[in-house]
């Protein structure tokens, strides 16, 4: 069912996530398989309530399976205690919200360089230079988010994502709260990191516009991977879309 | 409207638990002090009343003399004893005597904490009704050197009746057999005070007072009235300087003192807990504050719904009144439990009050109740104000108000506020006013509130300042810190300034006592020329105890003395003005203090002459050789002013000094408080120490000090005094910490989603809870470093006011004032722990997905 084509960034295998119990039993996620490949940008697509966010999720640590395996690259997740988790996702994770990501008490470049001073590191000055350039801010990196239209502050996210160099980026429907002028730019920005630098993206959306970005499409239903598509266009993701009936 | 009241409280339980805490503690407070002093007022009252139950008349002299140390009255001549005997309905007249009498056990100690605990007293011991004490073993004492002592002072100090005491009186130590032992009432001893009974004749020889009594008391017949009984008494006696009061006027004046003693007390302990409860109005302010702003939605949505501004207004004004009664009700129920608590307490400590009802008076419950509800809603009408400012559109627009706005305003504001409030307390201080303390508080109140009005002004640049070096300690944690500390400087300011008011608090009686320890240092280095001074151990009570002359004798004789003499302290009145005395051997004075003579004669001093400062001189426009009116217990006299002299109280002393003789003549009780010496030229001042040390063993209430001793136990008793304010300031900081943690806790209610994104890209737990702490540590600085500027001003303020009554200057003392802020950083990190804790746990997905 799964294409691999290039070595895992991620994976998941036989994962189910399962709330509640008895009659009120939601299965989230329905024993998953799936993997992700290095330098490649997969958008996840199903309609509400068919898992995809919930996969990005424990894929990306911030929840667990209720049975199975999650990978990033040869770590396994659901055995890692709080604090290694934390450092999993600081060192080798990147992430990009709907809303709310920045901090409203740093600026731009702050918010950026975030992860990094966490860990009390620094950006290498060639490739902070690279990723400022690429995000396209200019003279606004002294700026605090409140004073940034909402696609300059997904743009900062997005560089926040790339700065540390992390084995994959994780976006959560990063355009679902933009204009299309400001999406463009935002996932523009994604698929030039992805075909500039090498990086890793799994990003959700249920956007087929923004669907089109990836290099790869992964339709969700009931909790288990239903279709995928490679090198996708708009049209044969609503396509495909239609087909499944979401 | 009333339930949405209803229901915002009881969906909030731990955030008014925290602000009824604020209240709470203070009303619990001011319970515990109006309870406490109450008890022991009635049961003061009855023990007054049961010690004057068979008396129905009172003869006493008429000349008295009202001073710092309480009122000093006149014995009576013992001849009055038969005439009152031979009047007409008198059933029972005998004289009576109250005076020091220590008892000492066989180890040679003396019984029951003199100096700390309750004063010893001795009497005389009179048959029938007009005896307070009840025998309960042995019999009453008939001969000379026979006592009866209290039960409590026979446990303390293992006596049976036969044992062979020691008592110190004003005259030598002299041995007593325990001929009997008796209880006062059921209580072993009356209020804990040590008491010994004698026989008339050996009461007067022992207090000095042959052929004399303090006065006499008079039980009369049945049938004869009280007044009755007065009148035919001052009949029958022609002595104008005697007076003849009823049984219950007597006992109305002993109340009367105690109560005005009492209130002393009381009052001190209320305006501790009026401290308290203004901090925490600070703290509700700021609560009602952030949940106004925080349910700024849910406020606009019921303006459009149709809620008038007057409905919201009531609505968290009813909140605030909520919280407020029941805070008071669950205060006032601690409060009184602390005040058995506090009794039992003191028991604990020797100061045994007898057994007594505890006193809860309706004034008790209304005032608690009342002041507890109007300062929680109080502190609640500008926020209440403000939520009604509310629009219906802001419903739909998220929270996040601007917190600049407004600031210059303010500024201006709190810079008005702020000098009224220094205006106030320098004409209190210098200005001559009746009621100094009236401005001078009003000043600190109104100066607390401007300070904290221009909190949010100074809040922000003090905050930065304060967290400079954060980030390069501990990275993006301490900026973090340090922009979340900065994000709402309203919000940082009204927290920072409850700790404000304690700090300034406890910053200015630090500098205060630094000041009056500098004082005594000062003033016992250029005064105090003697080699030795024999005090009472622990400071000793001021009145009523002290030394008879034969230890001064005794010391003069010991070899290699060169100069001694007794000091004695005292009140009299000097032109109709209450003034403080000191009394010694005007011989040898000028060898033992450095009073720097100006003119006339020091060793001149005899009985009717004084010698007094130049300071003094100069204010009263007097001259050398002019006589003055004196008051004094003996009656009036007229005193020459023999010797002018420049150290007086400025450095500590006094400016009236008057001869031994002089005291010997005016004064009823022959009492040292000190005694001096200074060694000979060559005489060895080691062995004459010891040789004094050898004296002291039959007087074990005193204790030899040289001058750095001396020093160091006079430092050493305000340093007690400041222990004690401590702790009943220490209320107030913890209230203010109560608010740090409860701004702490409410901001990261606020700040849900973006502490599940830190989490999110990295952030470990420590580091979150590392982060609040120290936002915490800066907030508490904010307070601290606002606080101490404060106290520096007041303590600046009352110092120089003080100049003239012999304080030497003003003190900072660095070292205490680092302390505090030490402290005040570990306060910080103390009110952050549970704020972190909570933050920490925060589940990182649901966070981030909080709406």
């Amino acid at each position: 069912m799964n294409t691999v084509t290039k070595t895992s960034a991620a994976r998941a295998v036989d994962a189910s996530k399962i709330y509640g119990s008895g009659d009120a039993e939601v299965r989230a996620l329905d024993s998953i398989n799936v993997e992700f490949a290095s330098g490649m940008f997969t958008a996840i697509m199903g309609p509400s309530g068919s898992g995809k966010s919930t996969l990005l999720h424990v894929l990306a640590g911030l929840d667990t399976v209720t049975s199975g395996e999650v990978f990033i690259g040869d770590i396994e997740l659901s055995t890692l205690k709080d604090k290694d988790l934390t450092l999993v996702r600081r060192d080798r994770l990147g992430f990009v919200f709907q809303s709310f990501n920045l901090i409203p008490t740093l600026n731009a470049l702050e918010n950026m360089t975030l992860p990094l001073s966490l860990g009390g590191r620094k950006a290498d000055s060639a490739w902070q230079d690279e990723v400022v350039k690429a995000v396209g801010l200019g003279d606004r990196l002294g700026h605090r988010p409140n004073e940034l239209s909402g696609g300059q502050q997904q743009r900062v996210a997005v560089a926040r994502a790339l700065l540390s160099k992390p084995e994959i980026v994780f976006a959560d429907e990063p355009t679902g709260n933009l204009d299309s002028r400001s999406s463009s730019e935002v996932l523009s920005f994604m698929r030039a990191a992805v075909d500039n630098f090498g990086q890793t993206i799994v990003m959700v959306t249920h956007d087929a516009g923004a669907a089109a970005y990836a290099d790869r499409v992964v339709f969700l239903a009931d909790g288990s991977i239903e279709a995928e598509l490679m090198n996708p266009t708009s049209a044969t993701v609503l396509d495909r879309m239609k087909q499944l009936g979401g | 409207m009333w339930r949405v009241t209803l229901k915002g409280l009881l969906g909030h339980k731990l955030r008014f638990m925290l602000t009824g805490l604020a209240v709470l503690l203070g009303v619990a407070f001011m319970a515990g002090t109006l309870v406490l002093t109450d008890t022991i007022q009635v049961i003061f009252d009855d023990l007054v009343a049961s010690v004057n139950d068979g008396t129905d008349a009172f003869v006493r002299s008429n000349e008295v003399v009202d001073s710092a140390f309480g009122e000093e009255r006149n014995r009576v001549s013992a001849d009055l004893l038969p005439q009152v005997r031979a009047v007409q309905g008198v059933a029972q007249a005998e004289g009576d005597l109250q005076f020091y009498a220590q008892v000492v056990d066989a180890k040679g100690e003396a019984i029951g904490n003199p100096g700390r605990g309750a004063p010893s007293f001795g009497f005389i011991w009179n048959p029938g009704r007009l005896n307070a004490y009840r025998l309960v073993a042995g019999n009453s004492p008939s001969a000379a050197g026979e006592v009866v002592i209290d039960r409590g002072t026979a446990k303390k100090g293992n006596l049976r009746v036969g044992s062979r005491v020691k008592v110190l009186s004003q005259s030598a130590p002299e041995d007593f057999k325990v001929a009997g032992i008796v209880t006062f009432g059921e209580a072993d001893s009356p209020a804990g005070a040590s008491v010994s009974l004698f026989t008339s004749e050996e009461a007067q020889r022992l207090s000095g007072a042959v052929g004399q009594y303090d006065g006499i008391s008079i039980s009369a017949v049945d049938g004869v009235s009280q007044e009755q009984m007065v009148r035919r008494i001052d009949a029958a006696l022609s002595d104008p300087k005697v007076e003849v009061i009823t049984g219950a006027t007597l006992t109305k004046e002993n109340q009367d003192q105690f109560t005005q003693q009492l209130s002393f007390f009381s009052t001190a302990l209320l305006a501790f807990a009026l401290i308290s409860l203004f901090v925490g109005s600070f703290i509700i302010f700021n609560t009602f504050s952030i949940i106004v702003a925080q349910r700024t939605r849910e406020i606009g949505l019921m303006r459009a719904i149709g809620a008038s501004r007057s409905q919201i207004v009531k609505s968290v004004i009813a909140e605030a009144a909520l919280v407020g009664i029941l805070a008071s009700a669950v205060g006032l129920g601690i409060g009184i439990l602390l005040a058995a608590g506090l009794k039992a307490l003191l028991a604990g400590l020797g100061i045994d009050i007898p057994a007594g009802a505890t006193q809860v008076l309706p004034r008790t419950i209304i005032l608690c109740l009342g002041v507890g509800t109007f300062v929680t809603i109080a502190a609640s009408v500008l926020p209440s104000r403000k939520a009604s400012r509310i629009s219906p559109m802001q419903a739909l627009r998220s929270t996040g108000s601007d917190p600049m706005k407004q600031l210059g305003r303010r500024s201006t504001i709190g810079v008005v506020i702020t000098a009224v409030g220094i205006g106030s307390l320098l004409y209190g201080l210098f200005g001559n006013v009746g009621n100094p303390t009236l401005f001078v508080g009003i000043g600190a109140l109104v100066v607390f509130l401007g300070v904290a009005a221009l909190g949010p002004v100074i809040a922000r640049p003090v905050s930065r300042l304060l967290a400079a070096p954060l980030p390069k300690l501990k990275g993006m944690v301490g900026v973090l810190a340090r922009e979340n500390a900065v994000r709402n400087p309203r919000r940082t300011a009204s927290t920072a300034a409850a700790l404000m008011i304690g700090v300034a608090l406890v910053g200015f009686i630090t500098i205060f006592a630094a000041s009056i320890k500098n004082s005594i240092a000062t003033a016992v280095d250029s005064a105090f020329t003697a080699d030795f001074v024999v005090a009472a151990k622990g400071g000793g009570p001021p009145s009523l105890s002290g030394f008879s002359p034969d230890l001064a004798q005794k010391i003069k004789e010991v070899p290699g003395v060169g100069a001694s003499s007794g000091l004695r302290f005292a009140g009299a009145e000097l032109q109709g003005k209450g003034v403080f005395v000191i009394a010694s051997d005007p011989a040898t004075s000028t060898q033992l203090f450095d009073v720097k003579p100006e003119s006339g004669d020091f060793k001149q001093l005899g009985i009717n002459d004084v010698a007094v400062s130049s300071d003094r001189m100069k204010k009263e426009g007097w001259v050398l050789g002019q006589r003055i009116s004196a008051k004094f217990p003996k009656g009036a006299s007229t005193l020459k002013i023999t010797a002018v002299f420049g150290m007086g109280q400025q450095a500590g002393l006094s400016d009236y000094f008057i001869s031994l003789a002089g005291y010997d003549a005016h004064y009823t009780q022959q009492l040292d408080s000190q005694v001096y010496a200074k060694v000979a030229d060559d005489a060895n001042p080691r062995v004459v120490g010891r040789d004094i040390k050898k004296i002291l063993k039959e007087y074990p209430t005193a204790e030899l000090l040289d001058q750095e001793q001396f020093k160091a136990t006079r430092s050493g008793q305000v340093d007690q005094i400041l222990n004690l304010i401590y702790a009943l300031l220490a209320l107030a900081v913890v209230i203010a910490l109560i608010g740090i943690a409860n701004t702490l806790g409410l901001s990261i209610v606020e700040r849900t989603n973006e502490l599940g994104l830190l989490r999110a890209v990295g952030m470990t737990r420590r580091q979150l809870r590392s982060a609040i702490r120290w936002e915490s540590v800066i907030i508490a600085l904010l307070g601290t470093a606002l606080g101490l500027v404060i106290a520096v001003f007041f303590g600046w303020a009352l110092v120089t006011a003080l100049r003239d009554q012999g304080l030497a200057g003003f003190v900072a003392p660095v070292d205490r004032l680092a302390v505090i802020v030490v402290l005040a950083g570990l306060a910080g990190v103390i009110a952050a722990i549970l704020p972190a804790r909570r933050a920490a746990r925060l589940n990182v997905l649901d966070a981030i997905s909080q709406e």
